[in-house]
């Protein structure tokens, strides 16, 4: 049973959403999703990290012994990761400041690890950019949801870029949005609602 | 000494890594479904957490700083450190005391990939990520107690919120509810409590 490339995309939407459906590497998502423009930018260097490291692990991985191939994995991540730290340090000093200890906390974010050993491992380089695509978009998508929910309610407007996207007049903001709690509630009650939809407890 | 309590209140109570720094979720979602795998699983993270920070500081002060290399090395390199030691740890219990290695062998692994490990040896060493409002630049002894606080902490939640979910599994919740997300309105009505601490001493 070979899946088609696109499947390996799409699976990564929803089925196997990182966050929902394989619940894992939810601290990074918890912590960032307290502003849009945070969320974009955790999402696009999360991505990012995926599909270049699904990649390069893919092309070397008949290369790489069985034995020692985690800490291989993980030296490739922590490139890539070390790439991103920098460029946005360089670029972004505002949200770099904002993301501070997450985006070295990449390196370690289970997803990309995860991908590597179960997907890149074993399948050639299309299939990998794919799945890391995929799985890289399910995550972004995910967070940036929790990111508005908790900005717009937690805030009463959405600030991204400096430009004021949405602003509720007369609404009063329960801040409880915006704080630790509130991500924690947040995240429960849309798995719960998911699993309302697809029609499936546990 | 009022230094060394102070950071160790920080650590432990008020910057709670769980639920308030939200770091190191995966393992505790995983290990806290029963009381006797998160007492397993917190033994291995002070152990493990404590270590890999002495690492990491002798690896920071005495080769990547004077080198000059720190900004853009720090995080293979102590990545590598903690995933060589993690797998040193695993050879010398297995030698050492296989009663030991039964109790802490299935969590050493999934260790590596705990990013409160990572988190605690950055902070630790290259203090100011979390922005306590502590002077910075920790000494040996100060990123010891500084480490062993974060770890006590992650072990205190991760023991509370399995003597918690165990209670919740028998509790009669939605359908849609049952397993992690429940287990994610608990940590946020816990977050909450922990909320309170903010503040305390002037932290």
């Amino acid at each position: 049973m070979k899946r088609s490339v696109w499947r390996d995309f799409t699976i990564g939407l929803i089925e196997e959403n990182p966050l929902f459906g394989l619940v894992i590497g939810l601290c990074a998502a918890l912590a960032v999703s307290s502003k849009v423009e945070n969320a974009i930018f955790m999402g696009v260097a999360a991505s990012f990290v995926m599909v270049a490291s699904n990649i390069l692990i893919s092309v070397i991985r008949k290369a790489v012994p069985n034995e020692i191939r985690i800490p291989i994995f993980i030296v490739v991540i922590a490139s890539f990761v070390t790439i991103v730290d920098l460029t946005m340090k360089a670029f972004f000093p505002a949200v770099y400041a904002a993301l501070g200890v997450w985006i070295p906390l990449i390196v370690v974010n289970c997803i990309i690890l995860g991908r590597a050993e179960a997907f890149a491992y074993k399948n050639g380089v299309i299939r990998s950019i794919a799945d890391g695509l995929g799985k890289g978009l399910g995550y972004t998508l995910v967070i940036l949801v929790m990111a508005v929910i908790r900005e717009l309610g937690g805030t009463g407007q959405i600030v991204a870029f400096e430009n004021t996207i949405i602003s509720l007049k007369g609404f009063q903001p329960p801040q409880i949005l915006q704080s630790f709690p509130g991500a924690f509630f947040t995240f429960g009650l849309l798995m719960g609602l998911l699993r309302k939809l697809q029609g499936k407890g546990e | 000494m009022q230094r060394l309590f102070l950071i160790f209140l920080a650590a432990f109570l008020i910057n709670n890594i769980l639920l308030i720094k939200f770091i190191g979720l995966c393992p505790f979602l995983g290990v806290s479904s029963r009381f006797d795998t998160s007492i397993g699983m917190s033994m291995a993270v002070i152990f493990v957490m404590t270590l890999a920070s002495m690492a990491c500081w002798g690896v920071w002060n005495l080769l990547l700083d004077p080198l000059g290399v720190g900004d853009f090395l720090y995080i293979p390199a102590f990545i590598l450190v903690i995933a060589a030691l993690v797998q040193f740890i695993e050879m010398v219990i297995k030698k050492v005391s296989p009663t030991l290695f039964k109790a802490l062998g299935i969590f050493l692994p999934l260790i590596t990939t705990n990013c409160a490990v990572l988190a605690a040896a950055t902070e630790s060493v290259k203090p100011g990520f979390w922005k306590l409002s502590l002077e910075y630049n920790y000494g040996l002894g100060e990123a010891l107690v500084y480490t062993i606080g974060i770890a006590l902490g992650f072990s205190m939640v991760i023991i509370m919120f399995a003597a918690m979910r165990e209670r919740i599994e028998i509790a009669p919740i939605p359908h849609s509810l049952k397993g992690i997300p429940i287990a994610f309105i608990a940590a946020g009505l816990s977050s909450l409590a922990f909320l309170g601490f903010k503040g305390l001493f002037g932290i």
